[in-house]
Protein backbone atom coordinates (compact mmCIF):
# COMPACT_ATOMS: atom_id res chain seq x y z
CA UNK A 1 0.00 0.00 0.00
CA UNK A 2 1.77 3.24 -1.41
CA UNK A 3 2.33 5.75 1.74
CA UNK A 4 2.08 9.44 1.40
CA UNK A 5 5.12 10.77 3.30
CA UNK A 6 4.49 14.59 2.60
CA UNK A 7 1.32 14.89 3.95
CA UNK A 8 1.14 16.01 7.47
CA UNK A 9 -0.83 13.75 9.29
CA UNK A 10 -2.98 14.97 12.81
CA UNK A 11 -2.31 13.69 15.90
CA UNK A 12 -2.82 10.37 16.75
CA UNK A 13 -5.97 10.22 18.68
CA UNK A 14 -7.72 12.30 15.79
CA UNK A 15 -10.13 10.74 13.67
CA UNK A 16 -11.48 12.02 10.00
CA UNK A 17 -14.00 14.74 9.98
CA UNK A 18 -15.68 12.24 7.42
CA UNK A 19 -16.72 9.38 9.78
CA UNK A 20 -19.14 12.47 11.27
CA UNK A 21 -21.21 12.96 8.01
CA UNK A 22 -24.21 12.45 8.59
CA UNK A 23 -25.18 10.21 5.46
CA UNK A 24 -27.12 12.24 3.35
CA UNK A 25 -30.58 11.40 1.94
CA UNK A 26 -30.28 8.21 0.32
CA UNK A 27 -32.71 8.76 -3.15
CA UNK A 28 -34.99 6.21 -3.66
CA UNK A 29 -34.19 3.77 -6.10
CA UNK A 30 -36.62 5.16 -8.47
CA UNK A 31 -36.68 7.56 -11.57
CA UNK A 32 -35.09 10.49 -11.75
CA UNK A 33 -36.75 13.44 -10.79
CA UNK A 34 -36.80 16.87 -12.61
CA UNK A 35 -35.60 17.61 -16.49
CA UNK A 36 -33.79 14.34 -16.76
CA UNK A 37 -35.64 10.88 -17.59
CA UNK A 38 -34.64 7.69 -16.61
CA UNK A 39 -32.66 7.43 -20.44
CA UNK A 40 -31.31 10.82 -20.83
CA UNK A 41 -27.70 10.95 -20.59
CA UNK A 42 -26.28 14.58 -19.02
CA UNK A 43 -25.71 17.53 -21.79
CA UNK A 44 -22.11 17.14 -22.83
CA UNK A 45 -19.53 20.18 -23.29
CA UNK A 46 -17.00 18.81 -25.34
CA UNK A 47 -13.83 21.44 -26.51
CA UNK A 48 -10.51 20.46 -27.99
CA UNK A 49 -7.10 21.67 -28.93
CA UNK A 50 -6.60 23.62 -25.15
CA UNK A 51 -3.38 21.97 -23.99
CA UNK A 52 -0.71 23.67 -26.33
CA UNK A 53 2.27 21.65 -25.94
CA UNK A 54 0.43 18.31 -26.34
CA UNK A 55 0.02 17.35 -29.67
CA UNK A 56 -3.91 16.79 -29.40
CA UNK A 57 -6.18 17.45 -26.36
CA UNK A 58 -9.86 17.16 -25.13
CA UNK A 59 -11.98 18.59 -21.88
CA UNK A 60 -15.34 16.99 -21.48
CA UNK A 61 -17.86 18.10 -19.17
CA UNK A 62 -20.82 16.11 -18.52
CA UNK A 63 -22.91 17.18 -15.37
CA UNK A 64 -20.54 17.59 -13.39
CA UNK A 65 -18.18 15.10 -13.89
CA UNK A 66 -14.86 17.16 -15.98
CA UNK A 67 -12.20 15.09 -17.85
CA UNK A 68 -9.48 16.24 -19.43
CA UNK A 69 -7.08 14.16 -21.78
CA UNK A 70 -3.81 14.56 -23.43
CA UNK A 71 -1.85 13.06 -26.29
CA UNK A 72 1.38 12.72 -27.37
CA UNK A 73 3.03 11.31 -30.09
CA UNK A 74 3.98 9.12 -32.11
CA UNK A 75 7.49 9.08 -30.34
CA UNK A 76 9.74 6.20 -30.18
CA UNK A 77 8.65 3.17 -28.55
CA UNK A 78 10.68 3.41 -25.17
CA UNK A 79 10.87 -0.37 -24.46
CA UNK A 80 11.73 -2.91 -26.46
CA UNK A 81 10.19 -6.28 -25.24
CA UNK A 82 7.68 -6.69 -27.79
CA UNK A 83 8.62 -8.60 -30.52
CA UNK A 84 6.58 -7.10 -33.28
CA UNK A 85 7.45 -3.98 -33.94
CA UNK A 86 5.41 -3.97 -37.13
CA UNK A 87 2.70 -1.69 -35.26
CA UNK A 88 2.83 0.69 -33.18
CA UNK A 89 1.68 0.69 -29.09
CA UNK A 90 -1.21 3.03 -27.74
CA UNK A 91 -0.04 3.75 -23.89
CA UNK A 92 -3.07 4.76 -22.07
CA UNK A 93 -2.60 6.63 -18.30
CA UNK A 94 -5.71 6.91 -16.30
CA UNK A 95 -5.90 9.04 -13.02
CA UNK A 96 -7.69 10.52 -10.40
CA UNK A 97 -6.52 13.93 -9.57
CA UNK A 98 -6.89 13.60 -5.51
CA UNK A 99 -9.27 16.80 -4.95
CA UNK A 100 -11.95 14.64 -7.66
CA UNK A 101 -13.80 12.52 -5.41
CA UNK A 102 -15.28 13.58 -1.79
CA UNK A 103 -12.34 11.43 -0.30
CA UNK A 104 -9.14 13.15 -1.25
CA UNK A 105 -7.33 10.25 -3.23
CA UNK A 106 -3.71 9.59 -3.21
CA UNK A 107 -1.14 10.91 -5.62
CA UNK A 108 -0.02 7.27 -6.43
CA UNK A 109 -1.77 5.44 -9.26
CA UNK A 110 -3.89 3.27 -7.23
CA UNK A 111 -5.06 -0.37 -8.54
CA UNK A 112 -8.47 1.05 -9.21
CA UNK A 113 -7.04 3.69 -11.66
CA UNK A 114 -4.08 0.97 -13.13
CA UNK A 115 -7.69 -1.43 -13.95
CA UNK A 116 -9.40 1.38 -15.67
CA UNK A 117 -6.19 2.52 -17.25
CA UNK A 118 -5.97 -1.04 -18.91
CA UNK A 119 -9.54 -1.04 -19.95
CA UNK A 120 -8.95 2.16 -21.59
CA UNK A 121 -6.36 1.02 -23.44
CA UNK A 122 -8.48 -1.81 -24.47
CA UNK A 123 -11.37 0.27 -25.52
CA UNK A 124 -9.21 2.80 -27.70
CA UNK A 125 -6.84 0.13 -29.18
CA UNK A 126 -9.35 -0.52 -31.91
CA UNK A 127 -10.35 2.24 -32.95
CA UNK A 128 -6.60 3.66 -33.86
CA UNK A 129 -4.87 2.62 -37.00
CA UNK A 130 -1.90 1.43 -35.00
CA UNK A 131 -0.32 -0.10 -38.07
CA UNK A 132 0.70 3.24 -39.33
CA UNK A 133 2.69 3.96 -36.68
CA UNK A 134 5.12 1.29 -36.64
CA UNK A 135 8.18 0.89 -34.16
CA UNK A 136 6.00 4.25 -32.18
CA UNK A 137 3.87 4.53 -29.44
CA UNK A 138 0.91 6.98 -28.42
CA UNK A 139 0.61 7.95 -25.06
CA UNK A 140 -2.70 8.98 -24.12
CA UNK A 141 -2.89 10.94 -20.46
CA UNK A 142 -6.87 11.34 -18.66
CA UNK A 143 -7.44 13.28 -15.62
CA UNK A 144 -10.63 12.92 -13.71
CA UNK A 145 -10.72 16.62 -12.25
CA UNK A 146 -14.38 16.09 -10.64
CA UNK A 147 -15.63 12.51 -10.82
CA UNK A 148 -19.58 12.51 -10.53
CA UNK A 149 -20.09 8.89 -11.94
CA UNK A 150 -19.69 7.26 -15.41
CA UNK A 151 -16.00 8.58 -15.50
CA UNK A 152 -14.71 5.68 -17.52
CA UNK A 153 -17.25 5.84 -20.39
CA UNK A 154 -16.61 9.93 -20.57
CA UNK A 155 -12.93 9.23 -20.35
CA UNK A 156 -13.27 6.73 -23.63
CA UNK A 157 -15.17 9.87 -25.52
CA UNK A 158 -12.50 12.30 -24.37
CA UNK A 159 -9.22 10.03 -25.55
CA UNK A 160 -11.00 9.16 -28.77
CA UNK A 161 -11.73 13.03 -28.63
CA UNK A 162 -8.20 14.00 -28.00
CA UNK A 163 -6.68 11.53 -30.90
CA UNK A 164 -8.60 12.98 -33.32
CA UNK A 165 -7.35 16.65 -32.37
CA UNK A 166 -3.86 15.16 -32.37
CA UNK A 167 -3.89 14.05 -35.90
CA UNK A 168 -3.28 10.25 -34.63
CA UNK A 169 -4.98 7.84 -37.94
CA UNK A 170 -8.31 6.26 -36.33
CA UNK A 171 -10.94 4.23 -38.14
CA UNK A 172 -13.06 5.57 -35.86
CA UNK A 173 -13.77 7.82 -32.76
CA UNK A 174 -14.70 5.87 -29.34
CA UNK A 175 -17.67 6.57 -27.85
CA UNK A 176 -18.59 5.62 -24.30
CA UNK A 177 -21.58 5.41 -21.90
CA UNK A 178 -22.89 4.02 -18.94
CA UNK A 179 -25.44 2.51 -17.29
CA UNK A 180 -26.44 1.82 -13.51
CA UNK A 181 -29.19 -0.65 -12.49
CA UNK A 182 -30.84 0.03 -9.22
CA UNK A 183 -33.25 -3.00 -8.04
CA UNK A 184 -35.56 -2.74 -11.07
CA UNK A 185 -34.71 0.96 -12.54
CA UNK A 186 -32.09 1.85 -14.88
CA UNK A 187 -30.82 5.30 -15.32
CA UNK A 188 -28.37 6.26 -18.11
CA UNK A 189 -25.47 7.76 -17.60
CA UNK A 190 -25.67 8.06 -13.53
CA UNK A 191 -24.58 10.57 -11.82
CA UNK A 192 -22.09 9.55 -8.57
CA UNK A 193 -24.71 9.24 -6.09
CA UNK A 194 -27.09 7.07 -8.50
CA UNK A 195 -24.42 4.97 -9.27
CA UNK A 196 -23.41 4.34 -5.89
CA UNK A 197 -25.85 5.51 -3.58
CA UNK A 198 -25.02 6.04 -0.33
CA UNK A 199 -22.45 3.43 -0.03
CA UNK A 200 -19.07 4.82 -0.50
CA UNK A 201 -17.41 1.66 -0.32
CA UNK A 202 -19.20 -0.74 -3.02
CA UNK A 203 -21.37 -1.74 -4.81
CA UNK A 204 -24.75 -2.77 -2.60
CA UNK A 205 -26.83 -5.59 -3.46
CA UNK A 206 -28.67 -5.72 -6.61
CA UNK A 207 -26.67 -2.94 -7.71
CA UNK A 208 -24.84 -2.48 -10.64
CA UNK A 209 -23.35 -0.75 -13.62
CA UNK A 210 -22.32 -1.51 -17.33
CA UNK A 211 -20.05 0.88 -19.64
CA UNK A 212 -20.19 0.48 -23.15
CA UNK A 213 -17.34 2.03 -25.97
CA UNK A 214 -18.84 1.53 -28.99
CA UNK A 215 -17.44 2.63 -32.69
CA UNK A 216 -20.64 4.42 -34.21
CA UNK A 217 -19.81 4.72 -37.93
CA UNK A 218 -18.97 0.62 -37.75
CA UNK A 219 -21.47 -0.30 -35.45
CA UNK A 220 -18.44 -2.15 -33.34
CA UNK A 221 -18.37 -2.64 -29.49
CA UNK A 222 -15.21 -2.23 -28.19
CA UNK A 223 -15.31 -2.53 -24.97
CA UNK A 224 -17.71 -3.54 -22.05
CA UNK A 225 -17.33 -3.52 -18.56
CA UNK A 226 -20.12 -4.75 -15.63
CA UNK A 227 -19.33 -3.83 -12.31
CA UNK A 228 -21.64 -5.28 -8.88
CA UNK A 229 -24.78 -7.62 -9.46
CA UNK A 230 -26.41 -7.16 -12.20
CA UNK A 231 -29.53 -8.99 -13.56
CA UNK A 232 -29.55 -11.26 -16.79
CA UNK A 233 -32.39 -10.16 -18.34
CA UNK A 234 -31.60 -6.84 -17.66
CA UNK A 235 -27.95 -6.93 -19.23
CA UNK A 236 -28.33 -7.54 -22.73
CA UNK A 237 -31.10 -4.74 -22.71
CA UNK A 238 -28.50 -2.54 -21.00
CA UNK A 239 -25.70 -3.12 -23.54
CA UNK A 240 -28.47 -1.96 -26.21
CA UNK A 241 -29.36 1.01 -24.23
CA UNK A 242 -26.01 2.23 -23.69
CA UNK A 243 -25.07 2.08 -27.62
CA UNK A 244 -28.27 4.15 -28.24
CA UNK A 245 -26.88 6.31 -25.58
CA UNK A 246 -23.62 6.27 -27.52
CA UNK A 247 -24.81 7.14 -31.13
CA UNK A 248 -26.76 9.99 -28.91
CA UNK A 249 -23.80 11.45 -28.08
CA UNK A 250 -22.32 11.14 -31.55
CA UNK A 251 -23.39 14.21 -33.14
CA UNK A 252 -22.01 16.28 -30.12
CA UNK A 253 -18.45 14.81 -30.80
CA UNK A 254 -19.02 15.55 -34.10
CA UNK A 255 -19.61 19.41 -33.95
CA UNK A 256 -17.02 19.40 -31.65
CA UNK A 257 -14.10 17.90 -33.93
CA UNK A 258 -15.43 20.58 -36.25
CA UNK A 259 -15.11 23.55 -34.56
CA UNK A 260 -11.67 22.43 -33.83
CA UNK A 261 -10.76 21.94 -37.44
CA UNK A 262 -11.70 24.56 -37.97
CA UNK A 263 -10.08 26.74 -35.14
CA UNK A 264 -6.61 25.34 -36.17
CA UNK A 265 -6.80 26.50 -39.63
CA UNK A 266 -8.78 27.79 -42.22
CA UNK A 267 -9.52 25.34 -45.23
CA UNK A 268 -6.96 25.22 -47.90
CA UNK A 269 -7.32 27.61 -50.79
CA UNK A 270 -8.47 26.44 -54.11
CA UNK B 1 -1.56 22.62 -61.13
CA UNK B 2 -3.94 19.96 -61.27
CA UNK B 3 -7.74 21.14 -60.24
CA UNK B 4 -8.63 20.48 -56.42
CA UNK B 5 -12.03 21.31 -55.22
CA UNK B 6 -13.11 23.27 -52.20
CA UNK B 7 -13.37 20.77 -48.89
CA UNK B 8 -15.66 20.08 -45.98
CA UNK B 9 -13.97 19.22 -42.48
CA UNK B 10 -14.79 15.58 -41.40
CA UNK B 11 -13.81 13.71 -38.64
CA UNK B 12 -12.27 10.20 -38.71
CA UNK B 13 -15.16 7.51 -39.29
CA UNK B 14 -17.27 9.65 -41.96
CA UNK B 15 -18.02 8.07 -44.89
CA UNK B 16 -16.31 9.85 -47.82
CA UNK B 17 -17.84 8.03 -50.89
CA UNK B 18 -17.78 4.43 -52.45
CA UNK B 19 -14.54 3.31 -54.25
CA UNK B 20 -15.98 3.89 -58.11
CA UNK B 21 -15.83 7.06 -57.50
CA UNK B 22 -12.45 7.83 -55.90
CA UNK B 23 -9.22 6.52 -55.57
CA UNK B 24 -8.06 6.79 -51.81
CA UNK B 25 -5.65 9.00 -50.73
CA UNK B 26 -3.70 9.95 -47.66
CA UNK B 27 -5.73 10.22 -44.27
CA UNK B 28 -8.64 7.35 -45.82
CA UNK B 29 -8.81 4.18 -45.49
CA UNK B 30 -11.22 1.21 -47.31
CA UNK B 31 -13.65 -0.89 -46.14
CA UNK B 32 -16.24 -2.99 -47.65
CA UNK B 33 -16.04 -1.13 -50.51
CA UNK B 34 -16.47 2.39 -49.13
CA UNK B 35 -13.83 4.71 -48.34
CA UNK B 36 -13.61 6.06 -44.95
CA UNK B 37 -12.15 9.00 -43.17
CA UNK B 38 -9.52 8.54 -40.84
CA UNK B 39 -8.44 11.83 -40.00
CA UNK B 40 -10.19 14.74 -38.35
CA UNK B 41 -9.66 17.41 -41.45
CA UNK B 42 -10.64 19.13 -44.42
CA UNK B 43 -11.39 16.82 -47.50
CA UNK B 44 -9.18 17.25 -50.69
CA UNK B 45 -10.44 15.75 -54.46
CA UNK B 46 -7.57 16.40 -56.76
CA UNK B 47 -7.89 15.20 -60.22
CA UNK B 48 -4.73 13.66 -61.47
CA UNK B 49 -5.24 12.86 -64.46
CA UNK B 50 -6.20 9.45 -64.20
CA UNK B 51 -9.47 7.76 -64.12
CA UNK B 52 -10.69 8.60 -60.71
CA UNK B 53 -9.98 11.63 -58.80
CA UNK B 54 -7.90 10.79 -55.44
CA UNK B 55 -9.75 11.90 -52.23
CA UNK B 56 -7.11 12.48 -49.15
CA UNK B 57 -8.09 14.42 -45.46
CA UNK B 58 -5.54 16.61 -44.90
CA UNK B 59 -4.79 18.65 -41.79
CA UNK B 60 -3.30 22.21 -42.12
CA UNK B 61 -0.17 20.78 -39.88
CA UNK B 62 1.65 18.20 -42.03
CA UNK B 63 1.18 14.35 -41.28
CA UNK B 64 3.27 13.24 -38.96
CA UNK B 65 5.52 11.53 -40.81
CA UNK B 66 7.79 8.62 -39.71
CA UNK B 67 11.21 7.53 -41.17
CA UNK B 68 10.58 4.70 -43.80
CA UNK B 69 12.48 2.33 -45.17
CA UNK B 70 14.25 4.38 -48.30
CA UNK B 71 13.61 7.79 -46.87
CA UNK B 72 16.35 10.04 -46.78
CA UNK B 73 16.93 11.36 -43.23
CA UNK B 74 18.92 14.05 -41.62
CA UNK B 75 20.43 13.27 -38.44
CA UNK B 76 23.17 14.08 -36.00
CA UNK B 77 26.04 12.07 -34.81
CA UNK B 78 25.65 11.58 -31.03
CA UNK B 79 28.53 8.78 -30.62
CA UNK B 80 30.62 6.73 -32.67
CA UNK B 81 32.15 3.59 -32.21
CA UNK B 82 34.65 1.41 -34.07
CA UNK B 83 31.56 -0.74 -35.09
CA UNK B 84 29.31 1.81 -35.84
CA UNK B 85 27.67 5.19 -35.30
CA UNK B 86 24.19 6.56 -33.47
CA UNK B 87 22.63 9.47 -34.20
CA UNK B 88 19.29 11.23 -33.68
CA UNK B 89 17.27 11.56 -36.90
CA UNK B 90 16.12 15.29 -36.82
CA UNK B 91 14.70 16.01 -40.19
CA UNK B 92 13.05 13.27 -42.52
CA UNK B 93 12.89 14.51 -45.62
CA UNK B 94 12.35 18.39 -45.56
CA UNK B 95 10.12 18.16 -42.66
CA UNK B 96 11.39 18.10 -38.79
CA UNK B 97 10.61 15.71 -36.62
CA UNK B 98 8.69 16.68 -33.19
CA UNK B 99 10.45 13.72 -31.05
CA UNK B 100 13.75 12.28 -31.90
CA UNK B 101 14.42 9.10 -33.24
CA UNK B 102 17.18 6.89 -32.79
CA UNK B 103 19.22 5.39 -35.71
CA UNK B 104 22.21 3.42 -36.12
CA UNK B 105 24.86 3.49 -38.71
CA UNK B 106 26.97 0.29 -39.10
CA UNK B 107 30.32 0.39 -40.14
CA UNK B 108 30.00 -1.83 -43.11
CA UNK B 109 27.09 0.61 -44.34
CA UNK B 110 29.32 4.11 -44.41
CA UNK B 111 30.50 3.46 -48.19
CA UNK B 112 29.86 1.54 -51.02
CA UNK B 113 33.61 0.64 -51.75
CA UNK B 114 36.46 -0.93 -49.51
CA UNK B 115 33.81 -1.60 -46.43
CA UNK B 116 36.24 -3.60 -44.34
CA UNK B 117 38.84 -0.55 -44.40
CA UNK B 118 36.30 1.74 -42.87
CA UNK B 119 37.25 3.77 -39.79
CA UNK B 120 34.67 4.81 -37.96
CA UNK B 121 36.69 7.93 -36.18
CA UNK B 122 37.93 9.19 -40.19
CA UNK B 123 33.76 8.94 -41.38
CA UNK B 124 32.31 10.61 -38.68
CA UNK B 125 32.45 12.45 -35.33
CA UNK B 126 30.00 13.72 -32.27
CA UNK B 127 28.28 16.59 -33.51
CA UNK B 128 28.48 15.84 -37.14
CA UNK B 129 24.90 16.65 -39.28
CA UNK B 130 24.88 13.72 -42.04
CA UNK B 131 22.24 12.91 -44.48
CA UNK B 132 21.50 8.70 -44.58
CA UNK B 133 19.04 6.62 -45.89
CA UNK B 134 16.75 4.15 -43.89
CA UNK B 135 17.62 0.62 -45.10
CA UNK B 136 15.36 -0.88 -42.42
CA UNK B 137 13.08 -0.21 -39.34
CA UNK B 138 15.54 -2.55 -37.45
CA UNK B 139 14.14 -5.44 -35.17
CA UNK B 140 13.28 -5.25 -31.81
CA UNK B 141 16.97 -4.60 -30.13
CA UNK B 142 17.87 -2.38 -32.61
CA UNK B 143 17.14 1.41 -33.79
CA UNK B 144 16.70 2.49 -37.60
CA UNK B 145 19.51 1.18 -39.63
CA UNK B 146 20.65 4.16 -42.13
CA UNK B 147 23.47 3.86 -45.01
CA UNK B 148 25.74 6.59 -46.28
CA UNK B 149 26.73 4.51 -49.31
CA UNK B 150 25.95 6.94 -51.62
CA UNK B 151 27.51 9.65 -52.94
CA UNK B 152 25.05 12.32 -52.25
CA UNK B 153 25.11 10.84 -48.58
CA UNK B 154 27.34 11.41 -45.74
CA UNK B 155 28.50 14.53 -43.74
CA UNK B 156 27.35 17.85 -44.81
CA UNK B 157 28.18 20.25 -41.48
CA UNK B 158 30.66 19.28 -39.13
CA UNK B 159 32.96 21.09 -36.88
CA UNK B 160 37.02 20.42 -36.72
CA UNK B 161 38.33 19.69 -33.21
CA UNK B 162 39.26 23.17 -32.68
CA UNK B 163 35.10 24.05 -32.72
CA UNK B 164 35.31 25.97 -36.09
CA UNK B 165 33.25 25.36 -38.89
CA UNK B 166 34.62 22.99 -41.94
CA UNK B 167 33.93 22.94 -45.51
CA UNK B 168 34.50 20.01 -47.40
CA UNK B 169 37.64 19.96 -49.82
CA UNK B 170 37.23 16.56 -51.41
CA UNK B 171 34.78 13.87 -52.16
CA UNK B 172 36.90 11.30 -53.97
CA UNK B 173 36.08 7.95 -52.22
CA UNK B 174 39.53 7.24 -50.39
CA UNK B 175 40.64 10.43 -48.52
CA UNK B 176 37.65 12.64 -47.68
CA UNK B 177 38.47 15.58 -45.70
CA UNK B 178 37.50 18.93 -44.63
CA UNK B 179 39.62 21.82 -43.75
CA UNK B 180 39.05 24.72 -41.37
CA UNK B 181 38.72 28.42 -42.59
CA UNK B 182 41.56 30.12 -40.09
CA UNK B 183 43.60 27.27 -39.03
CA UNK B 184 43.99 24.56 -42.11
CA UNK B 185 43.82 21.87 -39.91
CA UNK B 186 42.32 19.03 -42.19
CA UNK B 187 40.25 16.16 -40.76
CA UNK B 188 38.57 12.80 -42.47
CA UNK B 189 34.80 12.80 -42.99
CA UNK B 190 32.60 10.63 -45.60
CA UNK B 191 31.67 13.61 -47.32
CA UNK B 192 28.65 14.20 -48.92
CA UNK B 193 28.17 15.37 -52.77
CA UNK B 194 25.40 17.82 -51.92
CA UNK B 195 24.18 18.79 -55.45
CA UNK B 196 24.23 22.26 -56.90
CA UNK B 197 21.44 23.33 -56.50
CA UNK B 198 21.38 22.64 -52.94
CA UNK B 199 24.15 24.97 -52.25
CA UNK B 200 23.30 28.56 -51.17
CA UNK B 201 25.15 30.76 -53.25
Amino acid sequence: MPVDTKRIRGPEESQSPLLFLSPGKVPEASSRQGVRGNGDARPVFARCGLISQAKGSAYLEAGNTKIICSVYGPREAERKDETDMKTGRLVCDFRLAPFSCLKRGAWIQGSEERDLSQTLQESLQPGVCLHRYPRSQIEVNVMVLENDGSILAHAVTCASMALADGGIEMYDVVLGCTLGQSGSTCLVDPSYSEEYGSWQEGYGEDQGCVTVALLPNLNQVSGLTADGEMREDILSDAVRSCMDGCHKLYPVLQQALMRAVKKKAPPPAK
Amino acid sequence: MSPMKLCVPVHAGERLCSTEDCIPGTGTYLRHGCIFASLAGYVLRKNEGEELPVISVVRETEAQLLPDVGAIVTCKVMSINPRFAKVHILYVGSTPLKDRFRGTIRREDVRATEKDKVETYKSFRPGDIVLAKVISLGDVQSNYLLTTAENELGVVVAHSEAGAQMVPISWCEHAERHSVARTHAKEFRKVARVQPEYLQA
